[in-house]
């Protein structure tokens, strides 16, 4: 991709479609768009752009197709399971808690399907999980279980991945070539990243995932 | 309608003071007719600091032959000059515990000034006419602006962080605080340093660790803390990689003479070190 002259850049490349609303921004250091998701969100692209989002405890699968080049990331974690639900972490994935993981990956990859990617050429990374807060049940290291064994019942392969530890993270994803850049953010973030990541599954809590979700 | 940071820094003059053994401690210093043991009384009138005083004074951090046990002893023996250095930094965490704020844990705020102090330390050892005293509490103070935006102005301060990851971190914290404040915690901490009427020295490190270009008097000085906050975040992100941490100014290394051989020796040695000073100084 030829770089464009100093001070022009090109249009955004072309949406698909039920993401029109995914902020999109010129980013200098990669001389590419990057579309901005937040926990709860998900986006998929056949086009030569990034994708990016900040990872404390939360989890980003980055699935693509690596012969067609279509692919995208979403960005989840699983609620705390209640009291009254002692068997929703339980491993086979049937709790309820387990449903908003299995909603996140299941959507991810159905758009991916839907465009034109197939199953079989399907590779995946997964970021995030850190433990950023002290005192604080792993819950990191639960998203962190709850992605691996979702992956393994799928078969689908893992070819990276940057999880657990103590930072928070940046990732950047490019779908076209499969690059995925990490950055280890400093703790000055943990916060705001932390208090994004509450507010997502607090609402989720509220407001629990309706219906089935299609699979092919 | 906007404040400037000197008008937020007056707002908070009431909330956030100098401890009485520092302030004492520096008169003594300044008035030539008072001797070391006129400092060694004034710090005994105060028994949490000379418990802390004789903790620091053991520790590994001054590897003295024999141990401390007499607070004339750690003044004869530290230097009366360090001992206002000391009592500065180790006075300015209770301090501002007054001033609580929900963006960043104090633990975690401290980790980063511990490391930028003890890198900034071990590299003044390294550049003519650099106290590596002097360069620690500078070191510890640099971002004690961010305390007191992060206190007062929560909300804007909280839209700045958000400014920083929606650039993908490409924005830097200061540039971030200006856009949304008018003014970075670099501004506020240096008019902070001038309402306490801290040494020079240390105002101009606190004020322009960002800009080092801004520096006047001290340059020198100011050019090795930009330094040591950049090494700071290597030893707490675990990395060498230049990428991963803001640019260095190059005025740096030509203001200081150091180049990049000084960068792993420092933040390795830290990265020993914060574990003992971390438990001195909380």
């Amino acid at each position: 991709m030829a770089h464009p002259p100093e001070g022009s850049r090109p249009e955004p490349p072309d949406v698909l479609p039920g993401f029109e609303h995914v902020r999109r921004s010129w980013n200098a250091t990669h001389a590419a768009y990057a579309a901005r998701i937040l926990p709860g969100e998900y986006y998929v692209t056949k086009s030569e752009e990034g994708i990016y989002t900040t990872l404390g405890s939360c989890i980003s699968a980055c699935i693509r197709d690596r012969v067609s080049g279509i692919g995208g990331m979403n960005h989840f974690m699983l609620p705390a399971s209640g009291k009254d639900e002692p068997a929703a972490w339980t491993a086979s994935g049937l709790g309820a808690a387990t449903r908003y993981g299995n909603y996140a990956m299941e959507h991810l990859i159905n758009v991916i399907l839907r465009n034109g990617g197939l199953r079989k050429s399907l590779e995946v990374k997964i970021f995030g999980g850190g433990r950023v807060l002290e005192n604080m049940t792993d819950v990191g290291n639960r998203n962190i279980a709850f992605v691996r064994e979702y992956l393994k019942t799928e078969s689908l392969s893992v070819v990276a991945e940057d999880v657990g530890d103590i930072y928070p993270r940046m990732v950047v994803y490019f779908p076209a070539t499969g690059i995925a850049r990490v950055k280890r953010l400093r703790s000055l973030h943990n916060n705001v990243i932390v208090s994004q990541e509450k507010a997502y599954i607090d609402a989720i809590v509220e407001k629990p995932v309706a219906g089935e979700i299609e699979l092919f | 309608m906007t404040m400037t940071a000197s008008e937020l820094v007056k707002d908070i003059g009431g909330l956030v003071t100098l401890p009485d053994v520092y302030l004492r401690i520096s008169r003594l210093i300044d008035d030539p007719k008072s001797a070391s043991a006129d400092i060694a009384k004034a710090v005994s009138q105060d028994p949490s600091f000379t418990v802390r005083l004789l903790r620091v004074a053991n520790s590994s951090l001054y590897s003295f032959p024999s141990s401390v046990t007499t607070v004339a002893k750690a003044v004869a023996i530290i230097g009366t000059s360090q001992i206002r250095s000391l009592a500065l930094s180790m006075s300015i965490a209770n301090s501002f515990a007054g001033l609580p704020n929900e963006l960043v844990s104090m633990k975690n705020f401290w980790r980063h000034s511990l490391f930028c102090a003890l890198i900034a330390r071990h590299l003044a050892r390294q550049v003519r006419g650099c106290d590596p005293d002097t360069l620690l509490t500078a070191g510890l103070l640099h971002d004690i602006g961010e305390l007191v935006i992060f206190n007062r102005l929560p909300g804007q301060s909280r839209d700045a962080l958000l400014l920083v990851l929606d650039s993908q971190d490409q924005l830097p914290v200061h540039q971030a605080e200006r856009q949304v404040l008018g003014f970075g915690h670099d501004q506020v901490g240096g008019e902070l340093a001038r309402l306490w009427n801290l040494p020079p020295l240390l105002e101009e490190c606190i004020a322009h660790h960002h800009v080092v270009a801004d520096a006047r008097r001290h340059p020198r000085q100011v050019a090795l803390v930009h330094l040591a906050n950049i090494l700071a975040l290597m030893a707490e992100l675990d990395t060498f990689d230049s990428a991963d941490v803001p640019p260095i100014d190059p005025l740096a290394w030509e203001l200081t003479g150091l180049d990049a051989d000084c960068v792993e020796p420092a933040v390795r040695e830290a990265q020993v070190e914060i574990a003992v000073v971390e438990q001195l100084f909380t």
